[in-house]
């Protein structure tokens, strides 16, 4: 004879308590992400580039920031790759020598002037110095002029 | 009495055993009696306490600092968005049930002898709710924050002698264009809801002191 199966309120009660368990597990790696994002922290102006850069090379990105450098013959520039309308991240298209915004699209030349979309102001170059390993320091903090070399 | 003496001793010392009633009447388990509107809100509660919780890791109470923590929160931070979702809807549940379970109190005649003062507890645990519910609005810090802040400050203020004292005790010092200030943080964050904690547990055993759920 096959044993019945009985849902008595215990068993329905503790079903209800593995259900939990089981839920708040899956929660486990989300809850981590979320406390241990640090996206809010408030982050050093400076950023440090270490990597050589060839003369006249295309531009190229500092790590963990959205500052990128480059050389040509008057010296050494670095830029701030945030869109001058609403701030987000633009990307660099080397084969077109463009900047081209994800969000609204915007286009940048080269340079880092606007030539397309709604951004009126070019994209931002900060200061640039030399330290004493060669290694390169920028300044987000301090904008300068487009024709500002190091 | 006689099953009570052959069950095991620690059963009657163990707290957990006693959450639940020994028995449920038949006629109490109808969903259709009370719709189950004061579990909902008491859910709604548990829910905002755990996710208010986890907010105020990535929240920062301020004039300038409410406005853009709360934009971060809900774009950048991993699953802040969902966070914050859960918190504001489970807000936004609970208001409409609490106001649904009083409807149902009234229409239930679950008001009257020997519930008074239980009905008295709700009254004032609605209070605290939309309180709450208010002083989340100002939190969020928008414009119009600012603007629900200077309102509530300008009414607070218009109670004789006492009314600048309250508001600042109550309010701060919220800007007209953010309503998201320290103090309102603190009250919405710990001091209202301990105390709505502390007055729906006791309206809860004050249900089963009152007898119980059931039809009249």
């Amino acid at each position: 004879m096959a044993r019945q199966l009985e849902w008595t309120r215990r068993s329905v009660l503790r079903l209800a308590w593995v259900g939990i368990v089981a839920a708040s597990a899956l929660t486990f790696k989300p809850l981590i992400q979320y406390l241990t994002s640090d996206e809010d922290q408030l982050r050093s102006p400076l950023v440090f580039y270490e990597k050589s850069l060839a003369e006249n090379s295309d531009w190229q990105k500092a790590s963990n920031s959205r500052v990128w450098v480059r050389q040509d013959t008057l010296g050494i520039m670095a830029m701030v790759a945030t869109c001058t309308h609403l701030g987000c991240e633009v990307n660099y298209h080397p084969e077109k020598k463009e900047w081209l915004c994800p969000c609204h699209g915007s286009i940048y030349d080269s340079e880092g002037r606007p030539i397309y979309g709604p951004a009126l102001k070019a994209l931002p170059r900060v200061a640039v110095n030399r330290q004493p390993n060669g290694s390169l320091i920028i300044n987000t903090s301090k904008q300068v002029g487009l024709d500002a070399r190091l | 009495m006689k099953e009570q003496e052959q069950e095991p001793e620690h059963y009657h010392k163990n707290f957990v055993n006693h959450i639940r009633p020994r028995y449920v009447p038949d006629e109490v388990l109808s969903v259709l009696y009370t719709f189950c509107l004061g579990g909902l809100s008491f859910l709604a509660f548990i829910v905002l306490g755990a996710t208010g919780i986890l907010l105020m890791f990535h929240y920062l109470p301020g004039d300038s600092s409410g406005f853009s923590s709360v934009i971060t929160i809900a774009s950048v931070i991993p699953y802040g968005g969902m966070i914050r979702n859960i918190h504001y809807w489970a807000a936004q549940i609970m208001v409409v049930t609490v106001n649904l379970h009083m409807l149902r109190v009234v229409w239930t005649h679950s008001y009257k002898s020997p519930r008074q003062l239980n009905w008295l507890v709700g009254v004032g645990l609605l209070i605290f709710v939309l309180v709450l519910d208010f002083t989340g609005y100002l939190l969020i810090g928008s414009q119009e924050s600012g603007a629900a802040a200077t309102v509530a400050l300008h009414i607070v203020e218009l109670i004789p002698s006492m009314g600048m004292g309250l508001g600042k005790i109550g309010l701060g010092n919220p800007s007209s264009l953010s309503g998201s200030t320290l103090v309102v943080y603190v009250w919405h964050c710990v001091g209202l809801p301990m105390i709505a904690l502390i007055l729906q547990l006791y309206h809860f055993w004050r249900i089963r002191q009152d007898g119980g759920v059931r039809p009249l």
